[in-house]
């Protein structure tokens, strides 16, 4: 199977606060694996530092086996996809425009083939054509997602990366994101996802790894990591979940 | 003919002219000011320690200064230098073209920090360069949000055009007040320079609200005026 992306020894501090401690995994074409872990562990840093957005202090990270640098980082983005925890929309544009502007400024596509994949992408993740000519601040939190979702794989990436991409959303809302999430892990689409739902992470995820104050202590598969964890910390993590705590 | 309809009438030339240089002043010297205050303003935000340096001091120096004291190093300090000689339009236009530029970039500052940083991120993850980013996401952003400020500039170098009078430039009030000392009709005549500024920045505020409402997106700018 083909690696996507390879993440070695990565080291993040910020100031003395050292938030990753050398993380090391690897990712298959097509393969979606779960990041999870306790509030401050450094799953968002993991993710921001993966393309750049935060710059790692050291390791190395290689997309498609190529090291990405920050002299190929704008080349890297366009293959990495990025979903976040607020949506992150651009709302002086409508949805149809959102998923656009990359193709067109970015990419230079042509204004009717853009057009062509944005359509594609909006109804791949169910929004409708009647919410094409919407801005954000016209939509609900679940609709802005899966626009935010479209806008990602409109740029035909080599991998997405989710920052819990449910965990602003009200509890009736998070299910047609799930949906449109697992959809893309059905077409085949590479995923690194930071997520608490575990029910989700069953269903989809190859691997789960369990990230605590910038260690993966423990990784498997969603059985392993899930019904039988190993370390106390991981089953005192699953316990504060179960309860709704984290 | 009343004496109102004599200010008015048999100087009539003279008013058209004095709104002309009047309106010349105000609409290029802010269209100067905007072209200086986003680039001061993107030097400061996005600018290395020297840019920065360059726009703060840039904005400290006009912001703490007079605009009658910077008119006059333009036209008569440099004037006597022999270096640069400006006729009084044009040191009036470039003077408060640099003034403006200096609250303009305070301006687009507030305006480029109000946009959430997310949206930053969202698109160097596409892969936006910083030039694409600022061109294409935040500008159209910030022009919306700076529009109000904007207007208010706008009625405020209207006003202050009538410093351009000092480097003996024929606007509103240098006409009013000629006009005054031939007539010896001098409320009627200051008198009908204030009904025409009046005037002017109410047009002004008018045609902005309606730019505001043109250009107005849910989220992002305010909600709809009413004129
Ligand atoms: N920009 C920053 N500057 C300084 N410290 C930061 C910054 N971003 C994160 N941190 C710190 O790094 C640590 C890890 O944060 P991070 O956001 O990666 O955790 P997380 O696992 O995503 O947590 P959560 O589940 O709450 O989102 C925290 O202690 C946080 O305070
Ligand atoms: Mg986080």
């Amino acid at each position: 199977m083909k690696e996507v992306l390879r993440v070695e020894n990565l080291k993040k501090s910020y100031h003395k606060n050292e938030v990753l401690k050398g993380v090391s995994f690897s990712i298959n074409e097509g393969e979606t694996k779960v990041i999870i872990g306790p509030s401050g562990g450094g799953k968002s840093t993991l993710l921001y530092c993966i393309n750049y957005l935060q710059k790692p202090d050291s390791g190395e990270i290689y997309l498609d086996s190529e090291l990405i640098t920050p002299k190929n980082i704008y080349e890297a983005r366009k293959k990495i996809g990025f979903v976040f925890q607020y949506f992150n929309l651009f709302m002086h544009l409508t949805a149809l425009d959102n998923v656009m502007i990359g193709l067109i400024k970015v990419k230079k596509l042509p204004k009717d083939e853009a057009l062509k994949i944005a359509k594609e992408s909006l109804l791949l993740v169910g929004i409708k054509e009647d919410l094409w000519n919407h801005y954000p601040a016209q939509l609900s939190g679940g609709q802005q997602q899966r626009v935010a979702i479209a806008r990602a794989i409109a740029m035909s990436p080599r991998i997405i990366l989710f920052d819990e991409p449910t965990s602003a959303l009200d509890v009736e809302l998070i299910g047609e994101v799930l949906q449109a999430m697992k959809t893309l892990a059905e077409n085949g689409m590479t995923m690194l996802i930071v997520t608490h739902e575990l029910e989700f992470a069953k269903s989809v995820a190859h691997e789960i790894m369990f990230l605590e104050s910038g260690v993966i202590v423990e990784k498997g598969t969603p059985q392993e990591i899930i019904e039988h964890p190993k370390s106390e910390r991981l089953k005192k993590f699953l316990s504060k979940i179960a309860k709704g705590e984290e | 003919m009343s004496s109102f309809e004599i200010v008015l009438f048999k100087y009539k030339d003279f008013w058209l002219m004095g709104l002309k240089y009047t309106m010349l002043i105000t609409v290029l010297s802010i269209l100067i000011g905007i072209v200086l205050g986003l680039l001061f303003a993107i030097m400061r935000i996005y600018g290395n320690k020297f840019f920065k340096a360059v726009a703060v001091s840039y904005i400290d120096l006009i912001r703490g200064t007079p605009m009658i004291v910077q008119l006059f190093i333009l036209y008569y300090g440099l004037g006597s230098t022999g270096l640069v000689k400006f006729t009084p339009l044009q040191a009036a236009i470039i003077g408060m073209g640099l003034n403006s530029g200096a609250y303009q970039a305070e301006y687009f500052r507030t305006a480029f920090l109000a946009i959430p940083t997310g949206q930053t991120e969202a698109a160097l993850s596409l892969g936006f360069t910083r030039t694409g980013l600022i061109f294409n996401i935040l500008l159209p952003q910030v022009v919306r949000i700076v529009l109000p400020s904007w207007t208010n500039e706008l009625i405020a170098l209207t006003q202050y055009s009538s410093l351009a009078m000092v480097l003996t430039v024929m606007e509103l009030t240098a006409v009013s007040k000629y006009v005054g000392s031939k007539t010896f009709l001098y409320i009627q005549a200051f008198s009908l320079a204030g009904i025409i500024y009046l005037f002017v920045s109410v047009v002004l505020t008018r045609l902005m609200v309606y730019f505001e409402n043109r250009l107005s997106i849910p989220g992002v700018s305010a909600q709809k005026l009413r004129i």
